[in-house]
Order: C-alpha cells, then sequence, then structure tokens
C-alpha cells in the first residue's frame, strides 16, 4: 500500500494503522484508533479529523519515481557454475533450489519447443510494488523452462500456463495454494504421472511443469515479502502446485477438459485454486464418499469445492451408487454436504468474500443471514461451483477434497511446435509424438 | 570452469518489457482464449482497468460538530471492528458528531456498486473508508 501511493499520482488522504487489523481484540484496536499512524507518526484519529477539515494539499504524499528493478544490467553474466547459482538465487529469480543454466544452447533448444516466435508477448503480469506491467515473451518463458529442468516437449504446456496470467505465488496475507492439471493427449506425449504416486515427487514432467510455474512467478516479482508478498505462513503446496495429469483413460467420467467445452482430443492445462486441503487419511471403508465427505466438507466453509479421487473411487461411485456423471454427483454434494449457518458466516474469509452478496440480498445468501446459528445450510449450493478431477493409480480408493476454486482453463496446442520443425534424426530435442518408444 | 550468460538474452530479464506507470489488475475478463467458471462465481479473474480520468476533491468541512460522518466498513478482514472503534471514539470525545456505520455493499476488492455512495451524498457530510489490507 506504502508503494502504490508513492507511485499513485492522485493524492487520496491514506491514513494508515499498524498492521495487521484483523483479528485483534477491541481494545488493541481502540488503541491504533488513539496510537501513532506508522507512517507519519501522526495520531491516527486527528489525522482522520484532519482529512475531513483541512484542505488536501497535492503535495501532502510525495510521488516518487519507481524503484528501478534493474540496477545497471551486466551485459554478461561469466561466472562459475556455483557462483550463478548464487546470483540467480540472490536476484529473485529462483526459490533457492539449484536451477539449470540458461545457456544459449539450451535455450536455442527449448524455442524449438514451440512454433511460436521467440518475441512473441505470452502474457503480463503487474508489479504492485513498482507498479510497473511486466510483458514476457517466449524467450522469456524459454529462459525459465531451462531453469526449470524442462525438456523442450514441456514448453507448450508451459508457455500455457503463462498465458493464463496467473500467479503460483499469491500476494494476500492468506496461505493460498494450487491445483495444476493438464488434460488431453500430451499428458501422455510427454510422460506426465496421472496414476500411482500422480502428486509424489516422482515424475520429472509434474516436477518441472510444476516448477516452472513457480519460478515465473518467482521471475515475475510475485516473490518479494511485504512489496508483492504478504503471505503470513505461505503455503509449501506452491513449490509445485499438485501438477498433475488427469487419469482419462481409467476414469469412468467425462475428463475435465470435456465438461469445459474443449475436445477430448485438445489438450488443456486448468487451474484451481484455494486455502484448505484434506486428504483422505483412508478410505470410505465404514462410512460411504458421502457421509465422509458431509465430515470433511462440513467442516470446510466455503462456496466452491474440488474434489480429486482415485479412479477406483469414480468407478464405485458410478457402479455401484448410480452416479452416471460427474455433474450428477456434484448435484448430490451441493445438496447434502451441510454446516450451521454460524460456522459458515463465522469465517472470516466468508464474511469478507461473500457477505456482501447477503447483504445486496442475492439468495440464497440473503436468507442464510437472517438464520439463526444452528440452521443448517448447504454451503456448496451451486454444483456447477464443485470440480471433480480423476487422479491416482487404483491402489486404493481415497481422495482429496479442498475448497479450491476452478479459476481458468488454456489451450496447449496453439503453442506446441509445427511438425515441419521436428527433425528426423532427434538433434532438435523434439520426440515424433508418432513414434511409441519416443517419449518412454 | 566460467559459464557465460548474457543478460540480455539468457536471464529472465530477457525478452521482458517493462513499462512504468501502469495500472493494477483488477478483476474482469479472461485473457483471449481461456476459458473459466461461469459469470458471478465466486472472484473473476484478474483485468487491467480503464485509466482513471480526473477528479476533484470534495470541499473540506469547517467542522464536524454537528455533522454525520458515514464510517465505510470494506469487508475487508478486521474493518467491521476497527471501524466500531472508531465510532466509539468519537460518541466518548466528539459526541455532536453523528456516525452511520455501514457496510458497503458490493464485493470487497471492488467499487461495483453505488447504492452507499448515493445515500452518504444524500445523507451524509463525511465518510471514512476502510480498510484496506
Amino acid at each position: 500500500m506504502k508503494d502504490n501511493l508513492r507511485l499513485n499520482k492522485s493524492p487520496l488522504p491514506f491514513i494508515f494503522t499498524p498492521h495487521p487489523v484483523i483479528g485483534l481484540p477491541d481494545e488493541a484496536l481502540y488503541d491504533y484508533v488513539e496510537g501513532e499512524d506508522p507512517e507519519t507518526g501522526k495520531i491516527v484519529i486527528q489525522e482522520i479529523v484532519d482529512a475531513l477539515t483541512r484542505p488536501v494539499s497535492e503535495t501532502q504524499l510525495k510521488v516518487e519515481s519507481p524503484e528501478s528493478v534493474i540496477a545497471e544490467a551486466p551485459a554478461l553474466l561469466k561466472d562459475t557454475e556455483d557462483n550463478l547459482q548464487r546470483i540467480f538465487y540472490a536476484k529473485g529469480w529462483t526459490e533457492g533450489l539449484p536451477v539449470i543454466l540458461p545457456t544459449e544452447e539450451r535455450v536455442n533448444a527449448m524455442l524449438a519447443g514451440t512454433s511460436h516466435p521467440a518475441d512473441e508477448v505470452v502474457g503480463e503480469a503487474f508489479q504492485m510494488d513498482t507498479r510497473e506491467l511486466v510483458k514476457y515473451t517466449v524467450q522469456n518463458i524459454a529462459v525459465i523452462a531451462v531453469m526449470a529442468g524442462a525438456r523442450p516437449e514441456h514448453f507448450p504446456v508451459i508457455l500455457a500456463i503463462a498465458a493464463t496470467r496467473q500467479t503460483a505465488l499469491m500476494p494476500s496475507t492468506t496461505a493460498f495454494g494450487a491445483v495444476l492439471m493438464v488434460n488431453g493427449p500430451i499428458r501422455n506425449e510427454i510422460g506426465m504421472n496421472c496414476g500411482i504416486g500422480a502428486f509424489s515427487a516422482i515424475n520429472q514432467a509434474n516436477s518441472v511443469i510444476g516448477r516452472a510455474w513457480l519460478l515465473m512467478s518467482h521471475c515475475w516479482g510475485y516473490n518479494r515479502p511485504l512489496r508483492t508478498l504478504w503471505s503470513s505462513q505461505g503455503n509449501n503446496l506452491t513449490y509445485n502446485s499438485m501438477c498433475c495429469a488427469e487419469n482419462e483413460e481409467r476414469s469412468v467420467w467425462a475428463p475435465f477438459h470435456v465438461q469445459k467445452g474443449f475436445k477430448a482430443e485438445e489438450s488443456v492445462v486448468s487451474i484451481f485454486r484455494g486455502w484448505t486441503l484434506f486428504n483422505s487419511p483412508g478410505t470410505a471403508a465404514n462410512r460411504t464418499l458421502g457421509e465422509e465427505l458431509k465430515i470433511q466438507m462440513g467442516a470446510m466453509p466455503g462456496s466452491a469445492a474440488t474434489l480429486i479421487m482415485d479412479p477406483l473411487v469414480a468407478r464405485n461411485l458410478k457402479e455401484n451408487e448410480g452416479f452416471k456423471t460427474k455433474e450428477d454427483y456434484c448435484r448430490w454434494l451441493s445438496q447434502n454436504i451441510k454446516m450451521p449457518a454460524g460456522r459458515f458466516w463465522g469465517a472470516d474469509h466468508i464474511d469478507m468474500l461473500i457477505a456482501s452478496q447477503a447483504y445486496q440480498g442475492i439468495e440464497p445468501y440473503a436468507s442464510w443471514k437472517k438464520l439463526p446459528d444452528d440452521a443448517l445450510i448447504a454451503p456448496f449450493h451451486d454444483p456447477g461451483q464443485i470440480s471433480i478431477i480423476v487422479v491416482g493409480g487404483e491402489t486404493s480408493p481415497l481422495w482429496k477434497v479442498a475448497d479450491y476454486r476452478y479459476t481458468i482453463s488454456a489451450p496447449i496446442d496453439t503453442w506446441r511446435p509445427n511438425k515441419a520443425d521436428e527433425c528426423a534424426d532427434g538433434t532438435c530435442g523434439i520426440p515424433d509424438p508418432d513414434d511409441p518408444e519416443a517419449y518412454k | 570452469m566460467a559459464i557465460e550468460i548474457r543478460y540480455s538474452v539468457l536471464t529472465p530479464e530477457a525478452g521482458v518489457q517493462r513499462i512504468a506507470g501502469a495500472s493494477p489488475m483488477v478483476m474482469g475478463a479472461l485473457p483471449p482464449g481461456m476459458r473459466g467458471p461461469a459469470p458471478g462465481a465466486g472472484a473473476p479473474p484478474l483485468r487491467r482497468p480503464a485509466p482513471a480520468s480526473s477528479f476533484t476533491f470534495a470541499r473540506r468541512l469547517d467542522t464536524l460538530d454537528g455533522k454525520t460522518v458515514y464510517l465505510v466498513d470494506t469487508g475487508f478482514g478486521g474493518s467491521y471492528k476497527f471501524m466500531q472503534q472508531v465510532q466509539k471514539w468519537f460518541a466518548k470525545h466528539m459526541p455532536s458528531v453523528k456516525t452511520i456505520r455501514k457496510r458497503k455493499s458490493g464485493h470487497v476488492f471492488m467499487d461495483d456498486t453505488t447504492d452507499l455512495w448515493e445515500e452518504i451524498k444524500t445523507k451524509g457530510d463525511a465518510a471514512v473508508v476502510g480498510v484496506a489490507g
């Protein structure tokens, strides 16, 4: 906020209190009112009174030029591998793990993984502290993909993720996590894991694609504590954002991307984002899945959910419980997951993000606001806000459920290399998708 | 052995265009070619806002005595309780000031409704809006 004000040409009378405001007792907040503005040293309530009764000067806020992010960039970085690793981390380009250094040979090889020219703008990111709009190109993403350890065949997926403009590192004071999921033929072409251990750290494609998204977020400036990153605790899932592929072959239901209107033969990457994630510690051996989810989702105030189930779970739901489609089960969940109204409205994020709809008279929220705390409501009332994806290797009928909201899907195929660019001798680094041996 | 990395070509700064003085991303339409949740479903994706038009400040009040001051709770975490304490301070130290605490009706992160602003223009003399995070 302070950076926004420094760089904002409109001198609005902003006043600061110490941070945070949320979660403090009344006495502490009253002390804030009578205490000092940490930015000016003046008494907060006096600043409020003055802002309403004294002329607002255009010089009230000093407008400063944006702090330069690149201070005299050198033409050449020439150093040992160890020192370059330290330089890359010091510049905020990595999470601290070693990267594959982006030599000319490696970057050129990566660029062969797409038909798009190196100088084409893929997307943009806004840097909150410097108020710069950063437009990044295919070249930029190729460098980052090399750093992440990706190979050219992973590059179309990474470019599609970059094109969403989504960041893996959210600025919020809360601890967002995400799921990054791929559908379509490219999953198998590049050897992604959608089976046993799909979320375990054992598969190169899953690992590097998830890491590439994280490194993009670093390089686009989302990693600067108290300037662009305020997550009080952070979320360890951001290392890889649970990068996975849907197990379309073993699922009894339509793939997620088909549900969203893509063709089955299209390759697509989707992002889901939220805060709370339950891993089922065991199976639904003594209760039905529905009863288990009533317990788990009933403790998870939210309005959207993502259910990640092993193919065995999906098959049981379809063959033994009669849920012919994902949509059928989403409808059941929307009607049967209940929680007390007080538990729902008492959640800080619900009050902040949903209560406004109640105040605007939007149903069912307006009616729910009037209920006693112990009245039961169905918080996931809209089945369209529940996503089901099928991932797993069928060693046990397990699942994960999260309050993650479906955010976006991006087509991958548009980023593929031209077939004419592939070479017969394999020196281009792009495996032949028609060769069943190429991706082993 | 030394490794050469040309800064302008082979670093994460390569191929990046920086445009100073941009406007922050706010919620709105999806980028071209993308698909997303149904309209109105939760927080919409990000977009850049239209450029701000010029504005002038309302005339400042000579005094708050006898005036009506709206304390607008944006809905951000802590706003409700903070404005309660501001109201408590006015009641104790400037009792001639009438304070009305109200929750902003729209989305916490968007200036998407005007009902409260119209009410304040009609019934109020000033407004304090907070908190932001």
